[in-house]
């Protein structure tokens, strides 16, 4: 049975993607998010305004098509994330 | 006999500096990452470290430590029992949501009925749901930990068992000090195990997230 997945593990799986796959340097584009990040086009383009707004992804323009690169916003909180994610798996529960 | 009372009042207040503890921790995750699961834990831990104190305050009005409290006993007993009863809700409500949105049933719930209401001292009901609560939480623990095999987790499962068999001799055995000294260090070796987490997370802090995708 498919594991529900909580808002903040879905964020954390998005930046984790913006982080891992962007090995050209110029960021990742939204179906690279999208394959990884397994959640539909609707809600994808929002999360990513919203991460976008609050500065954990970095949104750029390449030949009309947009990139997304993780922040040192995002970067600290995925640090935070791991760290937090141990300690509510002590207790049995998901971030 | 006074040494026993003081000895159990000390127990109440380290209990309360282990709840406030995890709840500090808590907290500060749910600033870092806005996590609603660990606002439950923060709550519930904030619940039971003021339910402590309360209980500590109200051992040391029976020292006669604090002369002006006398009036209000009864009402620091239950005020006590009633925010302890409440943090214990707060950790078995977010295993609740976690067998809600896994749509998996919650085995414990079926027995809340037999638990919570076949007494009706207000002490006795509290005690009840308290029993009630904490065991639903070594349960979905271990169901946790059969999933995540993490050793940690298997280490609070075990905490809480303690911590639900220092409720079960409160519940069966009739009043008395002893019985009340070895209620409370069951309590206390079951906080002490839950607070093993906020130092892990104190002391062993990783620098980056590669979990899977």
């Amino acid at each position: 049975m498919a594991q529900y997945r909580t808002q903040t593990k879905i964020i954390a799986d998005i930046l984790v993607t913006a982080r891992d796959m962007n090995t050209a340097g110029d960021g990742v584009g939204i179906t690279t998010l999208l394959r990884k990040g397994n959640v539909s086009y609707n809600r994808m383009t929002k999360l990513i305004a919203d991460l976008v707004g609050a500065g954990l992804l970095e949104e750029h323009m390449l030949e009309k098509n947009a990139k997304y690169k993780i922040s040192e916003r995002g970067i600290t909180f995925l640090t935070a994330y791991s760290q937090f994610e141990d300690f509510a798996q002590s207790f049995g529960l998901r971030l | 006999m006074q040494g026993l009372v003081l000895m159990e009042d000390v127990l109440q207040f380290i209990g309360a500096f282990v709840a406030f503890s995890i709840a500090v921790v808590s907290y500060k995750g749910v600033r870092q990452t806005k996590s609603s699961s660990l606002l439950r834990l923060a709550a519930a831990f904030m619940f039971l470290g003021a339910g402590f104190l309360l209980e500590g305050l109200y051992q040391l009005n029976t020292l006669y430590v604090i002369p002006g409290l006398e009036v209000s006993v009864a009402t620091l007993l239950i005020a006590g029992l009633f925010l302890e009863t409440a943090g214990y809700f707060f950790l078995a409500f977010s295993h609740m949501l976690d067998v809600f949105f896994d749509k998996r049933m919650g085995v414990m719930l079926a027995l809340f009925p037999l638990m919570a209401v076949n007494q009706t001292s207000l002490v006795v009901i509290l005690t009840s749901l308290s029993f009630y609560f904490i065991l639903y939480g070594v349960v979905e623990t271990l169901f946790a930990y059969s999933k995540n095999r993490n050793p940690n987790t298997l280490l609070i499962a075990c905490g809480l068992a303690v911590i639900a068999g220092g409720w079960w001799v409160s519940l069966v055995s009739p009043d008395g000090l002893m019985l009340n000294i070895v209620q409370l260090l069951m309590k206390e070796v079951g906080l002490v195990t839950l607070f093993i987490p906020v130092l892990r997370f104190t002391f062993n802090k990783k620098s980056g997230w590669n979990g899977p995708v």
